[in-house]
C-alpha cells in the first residue's frame, strides 16, 4: 500500500510544480498589472528604455511599467517568435524588423493601432504618407509605429577615393568604376590585390542583400518596391526591372574587375580602418566605431548610395526601420499606446539620437530646429539627417526573408561569381518568388 | 500492487520515449501534411509538401552536396582512421600520447575546431595559403571556391572525428588473436594477405559499425558548413539538414522541413540498408 501513496505524493508535487509555473494571476485589490517594455538589448537603447520608463513613473504612477532588454538569443526575430510560441509576449516591444511585422499581423498576435483613439492623428503629424502607406498592412490596418531608421549610405575614405564633383556627390555607376581603377593595388606584389575600392558581405544569406543589393536598387529606381500587391490581394515580384539588372551589372562589374574582395576580409582588422578598401556600405552605426577606433587618422564622410549616371533628384536608400508593436497580450492596449508616444515625442527622439546615433522616423529631422544644437555637436551624423528623408523599409509580405533569400541565390551566381548575366538572374528571382507566392 | 509494480518501473523510460521519441516522430509525420509556421493555425495541405519535395531542386543539390562529402569524408576517415589504428597497433613509444592526441579533436567543440579551421583556410590570411605561397605555389580558395569547399570541409570533418574511429579500430584490431598471424607467417603470406584474409574479416563487426556511424554522422553535417561557409558559395555546401533547418527555423516551414526530415530519414535508411549489404558481401 505504500507505492500507490508515494505515486499520489508524486503526483501532487508535479501538480503543485505545475500550477506554481503559471504566468502572475490578475492582481485584486484595485492594483493595476504592469506594463513590460521590451527594449533591444545594446548599452545605448537599455539607457533610454530606463530613462523613458522613468519618465512614465512618474508622470503616470498609476500606470506602472517595466522595461526589459530582450533576452539574449541568436537573434531578437528568435526570440519574439519563442516568446510569441510561449505566449510569453511583452505588452510593447520596440526593435521589430518591419519584414516580421506582417507575418505576426496575420497570425492575430499584434494589436491594430489605428484602432487607437487618437493613433491615426499623431502619427500622420509624425511621418509623411509614404511612409503610412508603407507601414500599413495587406488588412488595412496598422500594426506598428514607424521608430527609428538606420539609413545605409557609402562611407569613403577621402584620402583614397575623391567622391565630390563639381555637382557635388553621389556617385554614378561609372564614377564609381573609375574610382575603382586607381584605388586597386598589388602592394607586396605577390600577384594579387591587397587594396580594393570596397567591400560588401558576399554571403547568399537573406539580410546582407539589405546592406547592397536592396539600398542600390531603391537608389536606381527612386524608391520601387520588390514586391507588390495586385488588386485581388495576391502579391507578386515587382523587381524584375531595368534597375534590378542595372544594379546586378553594376555589381558584377565591380567584383569582376576586382574592385571588390570576393574573399571575406572580415577575419582581420577591419579592412576600412586598415585602409585596406576605400569605401563600405554602411549605416550610422560606423561613425561612433570609427571615432573610437579610427584615432583622429582617417579623413572620412558619407555620401549617397552609388546611381545609374542618368539617375536625377534625390536618393533614396534602405533606412533599415525599426518599429514598435503592441502584442495582443496586453491587457491596457490604451495605456501601452500613451507610453510609446511619450518615448517618440521630440524630446524622446532627441534622447535617442543622443544616446545610441539612430536617427527617430520622422518629418524633417534635418531641418527641425529642435534637433539642429544636436546635428551641429556631431557633423558626422549630418549626411544621415539628411538621408533619412529618403529612406524606405521593406515590402510589407510575410515571405520577405525568403524573397530576400532567392535573390541571394541569385546575386551570388551572378554579381560574385559571374555564372549568369543580370538578366536571367532577376528573372530567375522573379519567377521563383512569384511561385513562392503562389502566382 | 504486484502487477502494477513492473509498468512503474518501465514508466519512466516509456515516459521518457513517448516524449522525445514517439510523440516527436508521430507530430512530424503528421505536420508534413500541413502547412504551419508556429505562430498561425495549421491548415491541412494534403500531399502538397511531398509534390514540392520532388520539384525542388535546392534539396536534391543539398543531398547530392551530402553525398558529395560522404564520398570524401567515409574512405578517408576510415583509411585513416585504420592506418593509425595499425601504427599504434604496434609496440611504440608513446603510444598513449599518440592515443590522446588523435583522440582530442574528438572532445573539443565542434565550433572550436570548425573556427580554427576557417582560420587556417582562409583565402588572403590563412596559414595554409601562406604556406603555399611561401613555397612559390598559388593561393587555393579552400573555402570560397564551390568546386573545392566541401572537399575542404570533408578533410576539417575527418581530422575532427578520426580519433573515436582510431579507438573502434585499435579494439578490433587488439581482438585479433597473434597465433593467424603466426601461422599465416609460416605459410609465407604477405603483409597484404594477411591484413585481407585475416584482419579485415575479423573486424568486419567493427568496420560495419565505424561505416554506419561515419554516414550516420556525414549525413547530419551541420555544423561545419553552418560556420565555415554558410551552405556558400552557390549552395555548394549547403548539406541536407541545414536545408531543413534553413526550412524550419529561417522561413517557418515547419510542415514542408518536416517532409524534408522524412524523405532524408528514409534515404539515410536505404543508404545504410545498401552498406550493410555490400560490406556484408564483400568482406
Amino acid at each position: 500500500m505504500k507505492a500507490p501513496s508515494c505515486f499520489r505524493r508524486g503526483l501532487g508535487v508535479v501538480f503543485f510544480l505545475l500550477t506554481s509555473c503559471r504566468p502572475n494571476p490578475d492582481p485584486v485589490g484595485g492594483q493595476t498589472r504592469e506594463l513590460v517594455f521590451w527594449c533591444s538589448n545594446n548599452g545605448g537603447e537599455i539607457t533610454f528604455a530606463r530613462e523613458m520608463t522613468a519618465n512614465w513613473q512618474r508622470t503616470r504612477p498609476d500606470k506602472p511599467l517595466r522595461y526589459q532588454p530582450i533576452p539574449e538569443g541568436q537573434s531578437s526575430e528568435e526570440i519574439i517568435l519563442a516568446s510569441v510560441v510561449g505566449k510569453t509576449t511583452p505588452d510593447i516591444y520596440a526593435n521589430m524588423w518591419e519584414g516580421s511585422v506582417e507575418m505576426y499581423a496575420k497570425a492575430g498576435v499584434l494589436v491594430p493601432l489605428d484602432t487607437i483613439p487618437g493613433f491615426r492623428a499623431f502619427i500622420t503629424a509624425r511621418c509623411d504618407s509614404a511612409v503610412l502607406r508603407e507601414i500599413t498592412s495587406a488588412d488595412g490596418h496598422i500594426y506598428q509605429v514607424p521608430w527609428k531608421v538606420n539609413p545605409i549610405m557609402t562611407l569613403c575614405n577621402t584620402q583614397m577615393v575623391s567622391p565630390e564633383t563639381p555637382t557635388g556627390p553621389p556617385y554614378t555607376y561609372n564614377r564609381y568604376l573609375r574610382a575603382g581603377a586607381q584605388v586597386l593595388r598589388d602592394g607586396d606584389g605577390d600577384g594579387y590585390v591587397d587594396r580594393w575600392l570596397g567591400y560588401t558581405a558576399v554571403r547568399a544569406i537573406w539580410y546582407e542583400r539589405l546592406f547592397n543589393f536592396y539600398p542600390l536598387y531603391l537608389a536606381a529606381s527612386d524608391g520601387a518596391p520588390l514586391i507588390v500587391t495586385g488588386s485581388t490581394g495576391k502579391q507578386r515580384a515587382a523587381f524584375n526591372n531595368h534597375y534590378a539588372v542595372g544594379v546586378f551589372r553594376f555589381l558584377q562589374e565591380l567584383y569582376r574587375r576586382h574592385y571588390f574582395a570576393r574573399e571575406r576580409l572580415t577575419a582581420t582588422r577591419d579592412p576600412f580602418l586598415a585602409q585596406r578598401i576605400a569605401t563600405q556600405f554602411t549605416g550610422p552605426w560606423t561613425v561612433e566605431f570609427l571615432e573610437k577606433f579610427g584615432e583622429g587618422k582617417l579623413a572620412y564622410s558619407f555620401y549617397p548610395m552609388p546611381v545609374p549616371d542618368a539617375h536625377r533628384g534625390p536618393v533614396y536608400t534602405y533606412g533599415n526601420p525599426k518599429q514598435i508593436v503592441i502584442f495582443n497580450t496586453c491587457r491596457d492596449p490604451t495605456a501601452a499606446w500613451q507610453f510609446i508616444k511619450s518615448m517618440i515625442d521630440q524630446p524622446g527622439d532627441l534622447r535617442l539620437l543622443e544616446l545610441t546615433g539612430q536617427f527617430p522616423r520622422r518629418r524633417a529631422v534635418d531641418t527641425d530646429p529642435f534637433f539642429a544644437p544636436f546635428l551641429q555637436r556631431n557633423p558626422r551624423l549630418l549626411p544621415f539627417a539628411r538621408q533619412s528623408q529618403y529612406v524606405k523599409g521593406i515590402d510589407n509580405c510575410d515571405k520577405m526573408v525568403e524573397v530576400l533569400d532567392i535573390i541571394s541565390q541569385e546575386y551570388e551566381a551572378c554579381v560574385v561569381f559571374n555564372k549568369k548575366t543580370p538578366e536571367a538572374a532577376i528573372a530567375d528571382a522573379a519567377d521563383a518568388v512569384n511561385v513562392l507566392l503562389g502566382n | 500492487m504486484k502487477k502494477l509494480t513492473p509498468y512503474l518501473l518501465v514508466s519512466p523510460y516509456l515516459l521518457h520515449f513517448a516524449v522525445f521519441v514517439a510523440f516527436p516522430v508521430v507530430f512530424s509525420v503528421i505536420l508534413t501534411f500541413h502547412d504551419w509556421n508556429i505562430i498561425a493555425p495549421m491548415q491541412y495541405v494534403g500531399g502538397a509538401n511531398y509534390a514540392r519535395v520532388v520539384q525542388d531542386r535546392l534539396f536534391w543539390q543539398a543531398i547530392g552536396n551530402t553525398l558529395r562529402f560522404l564520398v570524401v569524408h567515409i574512405p578517408l576517415q576510415i583509411g585513416v582512421a585504420l592506418l593509425l589504428a595499425e601504427l599504434l597497433n604496434r609496440t611504440v613509444r608513446g603510444a598513449a600520447f599518440f592515443r590522446a592526441a588523435f583522440f582530442l579533436p574528438v572532445i573539443v567543440s565542434g565550433v572550436v575546431v570548425t573556427i580554427l579551421w576557417q582560420q587556417l583556410l582562409g583565402f588572403n590570411s590563412g596559414l595554409l595559403n601562406r604556406l603555399l605561397v611561401g613555397v612559390g605555389l598559388p593561393r587555393v580558395a579552400w573555402l570560397d571556391d564551390a568546386g573545392v569547399a566541401m572537399y575542404s570541409i570533408a578533410v576539417m570533418a575527418t581530422w575532427k572525428n578520426v580519433g573515436l574511429y582510431v579507438i573502434l579500430f585499435l579494439v578490433g584490431l587488439q581482438s585479433v588473436p597473434v597465433a593467424y598471424y603466426e601461422a599465416a607467417d609460416m605459410e609465407g603470406a604477405t603483409a597484404w594477405q594477411k591484413f585481407r584474409y585475416i584482419t579485415l574479416p575479423i573486424i568486419n563487426p567493427t568496420l560495419f559499425t565505424v561505416v554506419v556511424l561515419s554516414t550516420i554522422g556525414g549525413f547530419s553535417l551541420f555544423i561545419e558548413p553552418y560556420i565555415m561557409t554558410e551552405g556558400g558559395p552557390m549552395n555548394s555546401t549547403l548539406s541536407a539538414v541545414m536545408y531543413i533547418y534553413k526550412q524550419a527555423f529561417q522561413y517557418y516551414n515547419m510542415g514542408y522541413s518536416a517532409t524534408l526530415g522524412v524523405c532524408f530519414a528514409l534515404i539515410i535508411l536505404l543508404v545504410v540498408v545498401l552498406q550493410r549489404r555490400f560490406i556484408e558481401q564483400e568482406v
